[in-house]
């Protein structure tokens, strides 16, 4: 039984890249989606330890992505990743459990995830 | 007293009264128009007063009277009143001369004939006076078809009296060929007589209430206007309308609005494309009062559009002042002085207030606007600052952060081998933060204007194909098409960077396998170029706006094309700063062209294939 993993929704493919290789790093497991439609799917299947949301995105974005969360049900732990000022607003309106500004440090980033990451095994398939 | 008696007293009472009215309006403003209405008038009185006290009363008069003083002022009557036509209206030299010398030859032959005049001389002169009056009607029939409001019914009820007046004259020589008819058309003729006296009595002297019912119809439509003027976009079209209405109020040929120029110390008029000063500030403007004065002295008109200003022989004025606040002064002109009345004092004052409260107006809303766009200028640097920010933000967050994994991997390890997919994204993101900061720099330059540097001779075909050249790898669906050798002045750096945004700008927007056409030409004495994709196109409403900064077309998606919006901006601020034009044709689905139009040194008919060997050596 492995660990749930982190998913992170980004657009930006490096933004994608450097963040997944900081959790790699740290050794927790890792998931990534380009937008809200493909984190759906991955939520589905992977039932995420927490999910590192980027907001503006194409085809779904972070809003859409929470709205369809509520509706299936899903209860996740979400910290809001944008470079937009309005950054904690947007966090509140969808209710994110925290919010990390770019740009954000290294430690901001590892801090959110020790604090809200809510360990548990994945669902075995 | 028989009906005819009564007909006729009435008519009698009427010319009178209107000769007393005249008579005392001249007595208090001996101006020309007033003299002549008293003569006509006058010599009308004359021919009543003489022939009631003769044939109603039967006084024993001297027979001078009978036999020559009333024929000879029924013989001034065609004459006098085409004076007054003059007064109103233009009258050839020619004719007014003519007429008078048929008046003098019509008096001589009363005066001289020794006795009663004969039936002939009297036919004669009936037959000259129906003429001239005729002609009279006509004329103030022609001036009412030219003339607006109160002027066009006082004309139109002076016409109608000439025509009865020449009516009852026809009937009164069918009278002396005819003389078993004049009886029975005697009635005919007093009815003519009373319809000439009330025409002229409303046309030459109408009371006040009068002027006023029929000014009012104009007045009303002219307040009714001047409220919704205010909005209008062009300063020149609320002034004109303003003008038109003012005119149609006062019956007048036109009105001009002089607006004042507090920099140039100067009352200005619109005329043609330009804004004309007065020669004088008029006394309405200085003592704030309505005047009426007889045009100006001497004066050439100094621009087409205000001959009829400067010809007109009187003008009435009125200050437009608003709050205290003086803006100018209200012209309203007649070619003719007799046109105005001074009761019109009081209306133009009225209409001068109206046109104040309607500039007042107009210059608030200019102010409203001008707040507005202020506002709207700090809101888009705001929007820009922001805009700028968030763009760099996000290569920011992958160089901080893949430069702290970096360090946390040496520091766990420092025996590890670097990471390359992490320096490659480190200087990668580097590289993108830095064009960002270009990008932002030059759109400072840009709105210093000081984008441009040194300019070179450059030949535009081959200065293109080195670039396509140099970006080959990135631009494999751009294909140049260069028919002539065209050379301009550039800094070809910065030309080079609005190729690529427009290039780049392309790419981006149409899919692969469709192609980028760059073509260069020369026309019309321009260096041409344009850059041509089939991609998505650009809505007609997005067109005029693509070159603005941060402006992203609606049908842009603006998470799935990256970019600040500023390249098209930049663009534009190259060509411009070279002297040249940039502009957009599109249709959405179809696919851009955007055009660049540059001044040309020397333009070389070649054919292409020298151009580009040019190139390759």
């Amino acid at each position: 039984m492995s660990e749930a993993p982190i998913l992170v929704v980004d657009d930006d493919p490096t933004i994608l890249a450097t963040v997944s290789e900081a959790l790699d790093f740290e050794g927790f497991p890792v998931i990534t989606a380009t937008n809200g439609a493909e984190a759906l799917e991955l939520v589905d299947r992977n039932w995420p330890s927490l999910v590192l949301l980027d907001m503006r995105m194409p085809v779904l974005d972070g809003w859409g992505f929470m709205r369809a969360v509520r509706e299936r049900g899903l209860n996740l732990t979400v910290v809001v990743m944008t470079a937009a000022a309005d950054a904690r607003r947007w966090a509140r309106e969808i209710d994110a459990q925290g919010v990390l500004a770019k740009p954000f440090e290294l430690d901001d980033l590892l801090g959110a995830v020790m604090r809200l990451r809510a360990p548990r095994p994945c669902p075995e398939n | 007293m028989s009906g005819l008696e009564q007909l006729q007293y009435l008519s009698w009472l009427l010319y009178l009264f209107v000769f007393a009215v005249v008579l005392a309006r001249t007595v208090r403003r001996p101006t020309r128009a007033h003299i002549d209405m008293t003569l006509f008038f006058g010599a009308t009185a004359i021919v009543i007063v003489a022939t009631t006290l003769t044939e109603k009363f039967h006084l024993d008069v001297p027979s001078w009277v009978n036999e020559e003083l009333i024929p000879a002022a029924a013989a001034a009557l065609g004459y006098l009143l085409l004076r007054l036509v003059n007064d109103f209206s233009h009258v050839p030299t020619m004719l007014l001369r003519a007429v008078e010398l048929g008046m003098l030859a019509s008096i001589a032959a009363i005066v001289f004939a020794p006795g009663s005049i004969s039936a002939g001389v009297a036919l004669a002169l009936v037959l000259y006076l129906v003429a001239v009056i005729a002609y009279d009607a006509w004329a103030f029939a022609r001036h009412a078809s030219r003339s607006r409001g109160v002027t066009r019914r006082r004309m139109q009820a002076a016409a109608a009296g000439s025509w009865c007046l020449a009516m009852a004259l026809i009937i009164a020589g069918v009278g002396i060929v005819v003389p078993s008819l004049a009886p029975p058309l005697e009635e005919v003729g007093a009815a003519l007589g009373v319809g000439s006296g009330i025409c002229y009595f409303v046309s030459f002297a109408p009371p006040t209430w009068l002027r006023r019912a029929w000014q009012e119809p104009e007045v009303r439509a002219f307040l009714a206007r001047a409220a919704n003027l205010a909005r209008l976009p062009d300063m020149r079209d609320v002034v004109g309308d303003l003008e038109r209405g003012a005119a149609d109020a006062l019956g007048a040929s036109g009105a001009k609005i002089a607006l004042w120029d507090p920099d140039a110390a100067q009352l200005k008029i619109f005329a043609d494309d330009d804004a004309v000063a007065l020669p004088s500030l008029p006394h309405s403007f200085q003592q704030q009062r309505p005047t009426l004065v007889t045009g100006f002295k001497r004066a050439d008109a100094p621009s087409a559009a205000l001959v009829e200003l400067y010809n007109a022989r009187a003008i009435l004025a009125a200050p437009v002042t608003a709050y205290g606040k003086r803006l100018g002064v209200l012209l309203v002109y007649a070619p003719r002085a007799p046109v105005f009345a001074s009761s019109d004092l009081e209306l133009i004052q009225l209409l001068g207030d109206h046109v104040a409260m309607t500039l007042e107006n107009r210059l608030l809303v200019d102010e409203a606007a001008q707040v507005r766009a202020r506002e709207e200028a700090t809101r888009l640097k705001e929007d820009f600052l922001s805009s700028a920010a968030h763009d760099l933000k996000t290569p920011l967050t992958g160089i901080v952060t893949q430069a702290q994994i970096m360090r946390r991997r040496a520091q766990r390890d420092p025996s590890a081998p670097p990471d390359p997919a992490g320096l490659e994204r480190l200087l990668e993101q580097s590289q993108r933060l830095k064009s960002l900061v270009l990008e932002l720099l030059d759109v400072s330059r840009l709105e210093h204007g000081s984008l441009i540097g040194e300019r070179q001779q450059v030949e535009l075909a081959a200065l293109v194909r080195s670039v396509i050249q140099r970006e080959a790898a990135l631009w494999k669906r751009v294909k140049l098409r260069a028919d002539s050798s065209v050379v301009a002045e550039l800094d070809a750096p910065r030309f080079e960077q609005a190729l690529i945004n427009l290039v780049e700008n392309a790419l981006k927007y149409s899919q692969p396998p469709l192609p980028v056409i760059v073509e260069v030409w020369c026309d019309d004495g321009e260096a041409r170029l344009s850059v041509r994709d089939e991609g998505i196109g650009i809505p007609a409403h997005d067109q005029p706006l693509v070159f603005e900064r941060f402006h992203r077309a609606r049908n842009v998606d603006d998470r799935r094309f990256a970019g600040m919006g500023l390249g098209l901006y930049i663009a534009r601020g190259i060509i411009e700063q070279h002297g040249g034009r940039i502009w957009v044709e599109s249709t959405p689905g179809v696919g851009s062209t955007f055009f660049v139009a540059l001044p040309v040194l020397d333009a070389v008919a070649e054919p292409a294939d020298t151009a580009s060997e040019q190139v390759i050596q």
